[in-house]
């Protein structure tokens, strides 16, 4: 009976007990994030989602060791961004750079489409921000596309937000069909995009018309659609994109307190002490603060400046001296590479002597070449985009320029001469003008010479690109599209004259690079992504 | 703290007091019933201290009504019917006594502690069970193990002490990341053990005194786990702490360790000469034309003789201070402990002190009355930790990398940067480079009530938790070194902290009867967990290099956040229960289950049940074994199968979110905020393991040797695992259900244990081994890189194998070379790595990779030997792993690492040359040459080594004062010891320490696999340790 009650009692227990524990709510939700529900709220709110997308459009590692991909640096401490492993040629379907530089463009692809799929739920909206805010998302999406399919060659092209299955599954679209892709989206958004001179100051650093039309240009050169590229680029030189030229100190240019120049067309935005990058602190010479070399110039890349007569080095009467190489040389030597008894500036005045040569130092010896150490393993520092306003360990928030006026410039000039069109005018509208910024006088190196005829202006005007553009990690896409990189990756790449005469007149081997043509044009498809994705088929020889 | 515990100790002497009092009214009440007949008076001792024995029951066995209890002086008086009867002693923890009266007036007894472990009680979920009652397969680990040890804290006390129950070690930095796991791996993300400390989900294994353990049960299989459910699926580790004992005069401990932990290194760097020529023969074999050192100079280095190695001079032996004080006792109706311990562990660093204090404080009361019993724990801990304002790893790898001719500080005191480390200095970081002080409070209550509804019935409420307050208060002082370099230019001065509240609420209805043979038990209970936490962060930059207080050029970091922006909740609810039946002790059966639903799931998937039977057999109870029984001892059967569950994921991620960070971009020079996104999984899940366990337990020679073995099965599916996902999805996904992995294994411990008059001895040794399998992953792969090497997630593969080339010798000369496979796009030479070509098609690339071992720990042993004779003690321990495969990597193995190293290390030095051709290693060449890039940078087997080792992890030689010396001086106990840990290795790896895995408790790297591990930690000390 007694037995009884107590099991009759036992059933219900639970259901008492249950109702004396405090039964904590199970449906927590986090206080500092938003959800689904209550994100796509606001404008301001999209605005920061697209400032995401901005924020993914290019590292500075990439920026600065996209040099040493090319001939003109050498990356000899580390494997950063794989620019050691690809300059040489010594990589595989592994490496990381490879896979990384995948799958953070696909990263910012998917933000774009995320605001594009969602910011028309935004309630009250101005439609005409909404529309510029649009046509930023995709010029970026473009963006993205365009560095991948150059890189890679066919590639997934993803046009809306992928579902987990879909991306699982794509497949390569042609490179083709991924630039005329491009091209439309481009011609989609001008209309929509403000003038460098419609922003409001606040705005600087936003996509403008003249950027996109600036990336259409580069994608046109790229393809070597000459005269689509005069097309694009002669009304940008008319101003109707807005209103750019030519900085009037290539010094200048690259410093803090030129910002927003008039020769700016896109870059990206750093802000000093709140977003900044540091990879000077492995380029600057040690004596300015570096914590050692990562990435040096090369010998390849100085002996590629003319002479202040405007005559390479090796030409005839060109008054090169070997023992003192630096002198008479194109100024923009100086404002980008650092060389033995260079006189570096820092921002309050005061300078020293950078003594890179064995045993030559008075003092401080830290920048000299000695075989394996952590100086420089060129003879070479860099100079350009030196932030003499810096903050500690070389950290800096100058804009890095993705597309400048000069670049307009140059690319009318290789269009032009491609199409056989090349002429003193326009000679007077492109070379001549930069060289002058740069600081020639000469009159040889500033008057058109039709006598080279259309190869040797060839010449003329891949190298002026170099010259201008160097160490702002455009080089490797030039070779590239030229289809030049046999010839100047292979072999060794070389430092200064600090080595025994009998090996290569004294120059320094820094490294041996391989470039196989067959191969090393498009960079292979990911292991990992082909793993997951058995629909994407690999590049030839890979 | 001291004062409060001083009155504490009043109080509880004045509530002894009082209950002793009570105690012998109660005594002079039973006295006085009765008369007339004969009475038996006496009193009662123990046998192992000479002790009067106070409480003991006395018996009339042919009148159980007539009963007295013995006094608080071991006296008692019992008036019997008759002088022809008998008399029952009987006291827990002692072996009961039957004694004839034979007219006897006076009969004085002694009575021995029952060291029987078959009555030993044991911690099991929710409860306890006499041990041989016991059919799930847990390992108890005594206090013994926690006796006298210089150990930090209880996770490393108990290396070792189980059968597997595996405690790795990433760092030996103190406070370093410890793994703890049972049973091997099982799951492809967490496989840490729930812990749960004196009932309560959610406490701190490593802020607890080891002092204050009693006991620590590992439940590892799902009938013993079961009842935790959701959670357990990695193993249960129950803490339980020590009480005082009823009706027991009160008795105080002191205990005091000291002692110094060295740094050991493994290896050391050649001589700075012998650097010099390695580096011109690396860059002779590179093509360069210019040797690094002149012969001139190489001949000044040697000369000059070796200058320091900057790893050692930045180490220095540290003291290590142990105190523990405890009172403790009880009357008969009550108990109290009251413990106090500190722990002073310096830094082996230099510089200003730094390392961790630990204070613990502890009550822990029982209280009944009548059918009321009230459990209350309180316990404080307090822990301070200094540290340097730098990483370890790079303090440490920055100074491992510098060849013998630099040094680090000239006369002047200036630190000197040197061509190998331009801005560092580490010895000039750690002298003068500032500090991170950590300053945490935790308050950990329980307070469990219990109350009979009948004999048979009892009902109970838990309540409690976990209070933890931490904060962080670090400052970076700005350092110049000479000729150039600086640290800390940014004079940071950062503060964080954080409060979490973990609350559990628990009530249970217990019921247990005997039925004749029958004994039936039955547990049901409901509970919720619940946790919260919030912390601020204020960082500011450019503050004032003496006050860090802020000036004018200070700003305010952007990482900087309020309490919303680091906060975060989660909470458990659930129903558990047990039901367990045996026949005669001979046939056992019991079932437990637990019903849990978690915030961490969507409503619909919320709840999952976890159940578990267990079968027992002890095959001696019958009465065919009856003569085995007698002679050789008992053998238990046991077997178990059930389901357990784990929910170690995030919160929210049944929900998509979006978060906004600060700086993302700039426009016109100032930054712009930017909006992340967590993608959800609204389809996440429990994970669920079933599990299936079956062991034996025998004991033979009178319980002298006892063993037990045990077999496990284990899968897992539903594993929470992050989805293989495509870069071309664009983010990364949170934990999918998916995947399964099998787990099996065995283990065995063994215990021998001698009792002589002078001397006594034991051993105890376990072995255990798990071997896990990836069982089904969607027919894919995953594979991750870890530097050099890859680990591999693949159907029939253990987790996280290694994947890499496979070294097939090194190239003799330009014969062997020719037409050889080699890696694409390189060229060799002799002396360079040959791999194996897998496929043969006379290239060496990705399809040619092996998989090699994995990182998990197989045949884990630990054997304790403890020998007492006459005063003497002796205890030692040693520990092992018999296979592993162990990943090292960086200057450790490649000469002048990435050209961030500088310096060889002496065990480097068998490498190839002409006239070495037998070499354990490659020729030298420059970082970036093809050599170099053949030989390093394609990951090989070379990077792995066997991690199999044993290790004199303690030694420990003690002796004690005889108890009447002992008595005479006013102590029941005075133990005086020397004791060394670390002291011995033997593994096939000379040149790291094999304990430090490169993997955590999720299998994810820790990096300390290179030279930017901490120092190995020897220590030696001496303890004393007191009884009144």
């Amino acid at each position: 009976m007694k037995m009884k009650n107590i099991l009759k009692q036992i059933k219900f227990i639970p259901v008492v007990l249950l109702l004396l524990v405090s039964c904590e709510d199970l449906d927590l939700a986090p206080e500092n994030q938003f959800t689904d529900s209550n994100y796509w709220t606001s404008v301001d709110k999209a605005q920061t989602f697209l400032n995401t997308a901005y924020s993914q459009m290019q590292t500075s590692q990439y920026f600065f060791y996209n040099e040493a991909l090319s001939d003109n640096a050498f990356n000899g401490r580390g494997d950063n961004a794989g620019a050691a492993s690809i300059g040489a040629g010594i990589y595989d379907p592994s490496l990381g750079r490879i896979k990384e530089e995948w799958n953070n463009r696909y990263a910012g692809i998917k933000t774009c489409n995320l605001l594009l799929e969602n910011i028309d739920r935004v309630p009250n909206a101005d439609a005409t921000v909404i529309a510029r805010m649009k046509a930023e998302a995709r010029f970026l999406r473009a963006f993205q596309h365009f560095q991948l399919t150059t890189w890679f060659g066919d590639i997934p092209l993803i046009k809306k937000d992928p579902s987990l299955e879909e991306a699982t599954s794509v497949s390569r679209t042609s490179h083709a069909e991924v630039i005329a892709y491009i091209l439309s989206e481009l011609d989609a958004i001008i209309p929509a995009l403000p003038k460098n001179t419609q922003y409001a100051a606040a705005d600087r650093g936003k996509i403008t018309v003249g950027a996109a039309v600036a990336l259409k240009a580069r994608v046109l050169l790229y393809e070597g659609k000459w005269d689509e590229v005069v097309k694009t680029v002669e009304p940008f030189i008319a101003m109707s994109y807005g209103t750019y030229s030519l900085f009037p100190s290539y010094e200048g240019l690259f410093q803090q307190q030129n910002e927003y120049n008039s020769e700016d067309i896109l870059s990206l935005q750093y802000v000093p002490q709140f977003r900044m990058w540091g990879e000077f602190f492995d380029m600057a010479p040690l004596s300015a603060g570096a914590r050692l070399n990562a990435l040096a110039p090369t010998q390849e890349l100085v002996d590629s400046y003319l002479m202040m007569n405007g005559k390479r080095i090796n030409e005839a009467g060109s008054g090169y001296n070997e023992n003192d190489p630096y002198i008479n040389r194109d100024p923009r030597l100086t404002n980008t590479v650092v060389y033995d008894k260079y006189n570096w500036k820092e921002g309050d005045g005061s300078s020293h002597i950078i003594y890179i040569k064995p045993g030559t130092s008075v003092g401080n010896a830290a920048d000299e070449f000695v075989q394996g150490s952590s100086s420089t393993p060129t003879g070479y520092y860099t100079r350009k985009y030196y932030d003499t306003q810096h903050l500690t360990s070389l950290q800096s928030g100058l804009n890095l320029m993705l597309f400048r006026y000069a670049d307009i410039l140059l690319m009318y000039a290789e269009a032009k001469n491609e199409l056989n069109q090349m002429t003193s005018a326009v000679w007077d509208q492109t070379i001549k003008p930069l060289r002058t910024r740069a600081g020639f006088t000469d009159a040889a190196a500033l008057s058109f010479n039709s006598a080279l005829g259309q190869t040797g202006l060839r010449e003329v005007i891949r190298n002026e690109r170099r010259s201008e553009f160097a160490m702002e990690g455009l080089r490797i896409f030039d070779i590239r599209r030229w289809k030049t990189a046999e010839d100047v990756l292979n072999g060794y790449a070389h430092g200064a004259k600090f080595g025994v005469s009998s090996v290569d007149n004294g120059y320094l081997r820094v490294n041996l690079r391989t470039f196989d043509p067959d191969k090393h044009y498009l960079w292979p498809i990911p292991r990992d992504e082909r793993l997951i994705n058995t629909n994407l088929s690999q590049n030839p020889n890979w | 703290m001291m004062k409060q515990s001083n009155c504490r100790k009043k109080k509880m002497l004045c509530m002894h007091f009082f209950l002793t009092i009570i105690l012998i009214c109660g005594g002079y009440n039973n006295v006085t019933a009765q008369n007339q007949k004969t009475q038996v008076t006496g009193v009662i001792t123990s046998l192992s201290d000479k002790l009067s024995l106070p409480g003991v029951s006395i018996i009339d066995v042919s009148d159980p009504r007539n009963a007295v209890n013995a006094d608080f002086d071991g006296h008692y008086s019992i008036t019997l019917k008759n002088g022809t009867g008998s008399l029952r002693f009987t006291m827990i923890g002692y072996k009961p006594i039957e004694l004839k009266v034979n007219n006897r007036s006076v009969i004085n007894v002694v009575m021995d502690l029952d060291v029987s472990a078959l009555d030993e009680v044991v911690v099991v979920g929710y409860g306890t069970q006499k041990k041989r009652k016991v059919v799930g397969a847990i390992d108890q680990v005594n206090n013994d193990a926690f006796k006298d040890r210089p150990n930090v804290n209880a996770t490393l006390a108990l290396q070792g002490k189980a059968p597997s129950l595996t405690i790795q070690q990433t760092n030996s930095e103190p406070g370093a990341g410890l793994n703890l796991n049972i049973r091997g791996i099982s799951t492809l993300g967490n496989n840490s053990p729930l812990i749960v400390i004196d009932g309560i989900v959610g406490g701190d294994i490593n802020a607890l005194n080891p002092a204050d353990i009693e006991s620590v049960s590992v439940l590892k299989d799902a009938g013993s786990a079961a009842i935790y459910g959701s959670r357990a699926s990695n193993g249960v580790v129950l803490i339980t702490t020590k009480k005082g004992s009823k009706s027991k005069p009160m008795s105080i401990q002191y205990s005091s360790l000291t002692g110094f932990n060295s740094p050991k290194y493994f290896t050391k760097p050649v001589h700075g000469y012998e650097n010099a020529m390695l580096r011109n023969e690396a860059a002779f074999n590179s093509g360069e034309t210019t040797a690094v050192f002149s012969a001139a100079k190489i001949a000044e280095l040697k000369a000059n003789g070796d200058t320091e190695w900057f790893a050692e001079e930045i180490v220095k032996p540290a003291l290590q201070l142990n105190q523990n004080l405890s009172f403790s006792g009880g009357s008969d109706n009550s108990t109290y402990l009251v413990s106090l311990g500190y722990l002073d562990q310096e830094s082996t660093f230099v510089g200003p002190k730094k390392g961790q204090e630990r204070y613990n404080f502890r009550i822990n009361l029982t209280n009944e009355y009548g059918k009321f019993k009230l459990t209350s724990t309180l316990a404080y801990s307090k822990q301070k930790i200094t540290d340097h304002s730098s990483s370890t790893g790079t303090l440490m790898a920055d100074a491992f990398r510098v060849p013998l001719y630099y040094t680090q500080k000239d006369k002047d005191g200036n630190y000197l940067t040197n061509d190998v480390l331009q801005q560092f200095n580490s010895l000039g970081i750690l002298e003068q480079g500032g500090f991170r002080r950590y300053d945490n409070d935790d308050i950990f209550g329980a307070f469990n009530a219990e109350f009979k509804l009948s004999n048979s019935l009892k009902v109970k409420g838990v309540f409690g938790g976990r209070l933890w307050s931490g904060s962080m208060y670090s400052r970076v002082k700005e350092v110049n070194f000479s000729p150039q370099g600086v640290y800390g230019a940014d004079r940071d001065t950062n503060d964080e902290t954080r409060k979490s509240l973990d609350l559990n609420t628990q009530f249970m209805l217990e019921y247990s009867k005997s039925f004749g043979n029958h004994n039936v038990g039955g547990l049901i209970g409901v509970s919720n967990e619940n946790h919260s936490d919030r912390g601020i962060g204020i960082y500011k930059k450019y503050t004032d290099p003496d006050l860090g207080t802020p000036t004018s050029e200070t700003v305010i970091g952007e990482n900087s956040y309020n309490s919303n922006g680091s906060s975060s909740k989660n909470s458990l609810n659930s129903l558990f229960g047990r039901a367990s039946y045996d026949f005669k002790d001979k046939y056992f059966a019991e079932f437990s289950f637990r019903y849990d639903g978690s915030s961490k799931f969507r409503d619909e998937l919320r709840w999952g049940f976890f159940p578990s039977g267990t079968l027992g057999y002890a095959l001696t109870k019958e009465s065919f074994m009856e003569n085995y029984n007698d002679k050789v001892g008992n053998i238990k059967l046991r077997a178990s199968y059930g389901i357990l569950g784990n929910q170690n994921v995030g919160n929210y991620q049944y929900q998509t979110t979006y978060f906004t960070f600060q700086n993302a971009y700039g426009f016109n020079n100032s930054g712009v905020s930017g909006t992340g996104y967590n993608f959800a999984n609204p389809d996440i899940q429990w994970e669920k393991a079933a599990t299936f366990n079956a062991g034996i337990d025998a004991d033979f020679f009178k319980g002298a040797l006892s063993f037990s073995f045990d077999y496990f099965d284990k899968v897992t599916s539903d594993i929470l695992v992050p989805p293989q996902v495509p870069g071309v999805f664009g983010t990364g996904l949170p934990m999918f259900n998916a995947g399964k992995v099998g787990n099996k294994g065995w283990e065995i411990s063994a215990t021998y244990r001698h009792k002589g008059k002078v001397l006594n001895h034991s051993l105890m040794v376990n072995f255990g081994d798990s071997k896990n399998k990836v069982l089904d992953y969607g027919g894919k792969e995953r594979l991750s890189g870890v530097e050099e090497l890859q680990v591999i997630l693949r159907e029939g593969l253990p987790f996280n194998s290694y994947v890499g080339l496979k070294r097939d010798g090194i190239f003799q000369n330009w014969d062997e070379i020719k037409g050889a496979a080699v890696p694409e796009g390189l060229s060799v030479q002799p002396g360079d790595n040959r791999y194996v070509d897998v496929n043969k098609d006379g290239k060496i690339d990705d399809n040619d990779k092996f998989v090699f071992g994995n990182p998990f720990p197989r045949y884990t042993y630990g054997a304790t030997y403890n020998l007492d004779y006459k005063n003497f003690d002796l205890s030692i321990f040693i520990q092992g792993v018999g296979k592993r495969t162990m990943m090292i990597r960086g200057e450790l193995v490649e000469p002048f690492h990435y050209n961030y190293g500088m310096t060889m290390y002496t065990h480097q030095l068998d490498y190839w040359t002409p006239q070495n051709p037998d070499a354990r290693y490659p020729r030298l060449a420059n970082n970036g040459t093809q050599s170099n890039t053949n030989n390093f940078r394609r990951g090989s087997d070379m990077y792995l080594y066997d991690g199999a080792y044993a290790r004199l992890k303690n030694v420990q030689i003690g002796y004690s004062l005889s108890d009447d010396v002992a008595q005479r001086l006013g102590m029941s106990r005075f133990h005086v010891y020397v004791s060394g840990q670390n002291l011995l290795t033997l593994s096939k790896v000379k040149f790291v320490d094999p304990e430090l895995s490169e993997f955590n408790n999720s299998m994810t790297p820790s990096g300390a696999n290179s030279g930017r591990a901490y120092p190995t930690q020897v220590y030696y000390g001496m303890g004393i340790d007191i009884t009144f």
